[in-house]
């Protein structure tokens, strides 16, 4: 009896000691820290515009973080409209957010009022489109690799032998844009590398598919042996697609853009109004920008603007033969 | 009537000794063309031409919709905003398990009724056209905003009879053209032929007098934006024909102005009760000439847009000199 009594004791004490000792075994490392650190911080994101797919991959990535580790985040959707945009960020500025994401619309618009946001000691992170303005973070494409690659794929194909012309055609966005600006630099490195390749028309298509088509049909006429055609966005260059199909030269003219990696690019590879697509995946951009948002808000020591880094993301070339699975994602996927 | 017979009669005498702006703008475009044909390569063939008309196809359209409203003395500034997201309001219909002829004719229905509202608000409730046309195209656009997240709403595949009108031809002439210029055709009969079509002169020419002699110029008016309205939705369905797909961004592009350009380009006065489709033609052709030359000649884009903007001015300038306002014209709420 007496042995029974001390064996109940014995388990209950080491019960109660070993408990609380467990439940330390099965925390997570780090797991509590990151959570208090995020628990009820501000995120602020001023996009260009929520229309556009890869913007709609970015917010449900964060969104998703968001509600999962208890941080509040907002978007202030300008709409296209600079002057609005500009409003929404000095908004923000008020409002100290922990952490600002901005999506510029050109390189010069929103330079001054990064600086004060930063001055009044809010993290930015920059996505995909940069200011002159370096801020804390910027996480997006390598635009000059993108021009690069995309008019290297044309001088592979258009100086091979066979090919109908070692003419290309650049349908640039606007021309302000810091996209626009570096693909372009990267469009003159390879013309510079490979001086046969004849750039015939540069025209801006203002992201517009109708203003796309309208300029490929001039241009078709003008030079009828074209081969080769490089965007800047899949949405608009389906346009250019649109007015090759009509003119029955799918064979003969290469259209190469890039893309944010959504299903609608793959469908229209599979139209035939695209051959290739350097799909930048906005859901992978948007899981990096989360990691470097998450360092953010850990480290609420380090003051606004004393660490500046920069990120560029994955690029896959997709074209007919790999249209499929992850390289054509749809926002249901991503939620 | 009577003073759109005296106006016909003075524009009849004015004709014989003093030049009228639609003279001016067809010799504008008739040595513009004779100077392309003779400059540029290519510029002066079939294909080329052809490439011309069609990519004034939908402008040209939104014009003969716009003449039509401004020859009653209003102006449409929903036009764009109607168009893009009554065919918005479409396709996302047809995704709801609509058929897309089905959706279509709802689509339709949406677009005649946001006609309705916007004659309503001018023929009833007397707000200035400008004011009442402006706040409808927000208010559509919004709701158009708000209703679809993404910008680009691409049409389902496999929709035979888009897929002709956007990149058929018929008799060796793209269906674009043509389907413009049956809009056209049908417009300048019902202005010239139909007792209807006479009360829109009337109206546009003195509402007050048109009034008082007992015309219905309340259904007038009405009719006229619901027409308008509808040619918009037209100019959309031909538009996701030409690029299997629709940017309801276009709202925020130059297109509207772009509209105005050319049916104040062609000579209709924004005064009312003159000019018809003719005009429009006319005004429609000589923008078409430019833009082809300029994206020819490889102009950017900021500088197409300079050039078009100088000449919307000049032939304000002109349309003011050879239309004075006086006391019979210029009437409160006039634009």
């Amino acid at each position: 009896m007496m042995f029974k009594k001390v064996a109940v004791a014995a388990l209950i004490a080491t019960t109660v000691l070993t408990v609380p000792a467990a439940a330390k075994e099965i925390e997570q490392v780090g797991r509590a820290t990151y959570l208090e650190a995020l628990k009820g911080k501000r995120v602020i994101f001023i996009p260009l515009s929520q229309g556009m797919d890869l913007n709609q991959a970015w917010t449900a990535v964060w969104e998703r973080h968001a509600a999962r580790y208890g941080f509040d985040f907002q978007v202030r959707d300008p709409n296209m409209d600079t002057a609005a945009g500009i409003r929404a960020l000095q908004g923000a500025i008020g409002d100290k957010p922990d952490v600002l994401i901005v999506q510029n619309p050109d390189v010069q618009t929103y330079a001054r009022a990064l600086k004060q946001a930063q001055q009044a000691g809010i993290k930015i992170l920059q996505i995909n489109m940069q200011s002159i303005t370096q801020t804390d973070s910027y996480v997006g494409n390598d635009w000059i690799e993108m021009g690069r690659l995309e008019a290297g794929e044309l001088a592979k194909t258009c100086l091979a032998e066979g090919a109908p012309s070692k003419k290309i055609v650049w349908l640039a966005g606007v021309q302000t844009g810091a996209a626009n600006i570096y693909m372009r630099e990267g469009l003159d490195q390879i013309l510079a590398e490979n001086p046969e390749l004849e750039l015939v028309s540069d025209q801006p298509a203002d992201y517009d598919s109708e203003k796309a088509r309208q300029i490929t049909e001039t241009v078709l006429q003008q030079h009828p042996d074209l081969c080769g055609i490089m965007g800047i966005w899949d949405n608009a260059e389906v346009g250019a697609g649109a007015a090759v199909v009509a003119a029955g030269k799918q064979d003969q003219v290469t259209i190469v853009t890039n893309g944010a990696g959504a299903m609608t690019a793959c469908d229209s590879i599979e139209k035939g109004m695209l051959d290739v697509v350097y799909n930048f995946n906005a859901p992978i951009q948007a899981e990096i920008a989360a990691q470097q948002i998450s360092e953010f808000l850990q480290h609420p020591e380090r003051p606004a603007g004393s660490e500046k880094t920069v990120f560029f993301g994955p690029i896959t070339r997709v074209d007919a033969n790999n249209a499929t699975g992850r390289n054509c994602w749809t926002i249901d996927q991503l939620k | 009537m009577v003073s759109t017979e005296q106006n016909a009669e003075q524009s009849r005498k004015r004709g014989a000794f003093k030049v009228t702006q639609e003279g001016v703008v067809t010799a504008i475009a008739v040595v513009l063309f004779i100077v392309f044909s003779v400059v540029l390569d290519r510029f002066l063939t079939q294909g080329n031409i052809l490439a011309l008309l069609k990519n004034v196809a939908i402008l040209g359209m939104l014009a003969v919709g716009m003449g039509f409203v401004v020859v009653g003395r209003g102006i449409d500034l929903t036009m764009v905003a109607v168009m893009v997201v009554g065919v918005a309001f479409a396709i996302w219909m047809s995704t709801q398990g609509f058929g897309f002829g089905e959706a279509i004719a709802i689509g339709a229905v949406l677009v005649a009724l946001c006609g309705l509202v916007t004659g309503v608000l001018i023929a009833v409730a007397e707000v200035p056209p400008i004011f009442a046309t402006l706040a409808m195209a927000s208010v559509v656009y919004g709701g158009g905003r708000v209703a679809f997240t993404s910008d680009v709403l691409y049409a389902p595949a496999g929709i035979e009879w888009l897929t002709y009108i956007g990149s058929g031809n018929l008799f060796g002439i793209p269906v674009s053209v043509l389907i413009f210029a049956l809009v056209a055709a049908l417009i300048a009969l019902f202005l010239k032929f139909t007792r209807f079509g006479r009360f829109v002169y009337a109206t546009g020419d003195n509402p007050a007098a048109a009034r008082t002699s007992g015309l219905p110029s309340r259904p007038v008016v009405i009719t006229q934006y619901v027409i308008s309205a509808l040619i918009a939705y037209g100019a959309g369905i031909l538009l996701t024909g030409l690029v299997s797909g629709i940017n309801t961004r276009l709202y925020n592009s130059t297109l509207i102005y772009d509209v105005l350009l050319v049916v104040v380009l062609g000579g209709i006065s924004l005064s009312g009760g003159q000019g018809g489709v003719r005009n429009v033609l006319v005004g429609t052709v000589l923008v078409g000439i430019l833009i082809n030359g300029m994206t020819i000649m490889n102009f950017s884009y900021t500088s197409q847009n300079l050039i078009k903007s100088v000449i919307l001015l000049a032939a304000l300038a002109f349309d003011a000199v050879i239309n004075p306002r006086d006391e019979q014209t210029s009437q409160s709420g006039d634009i």
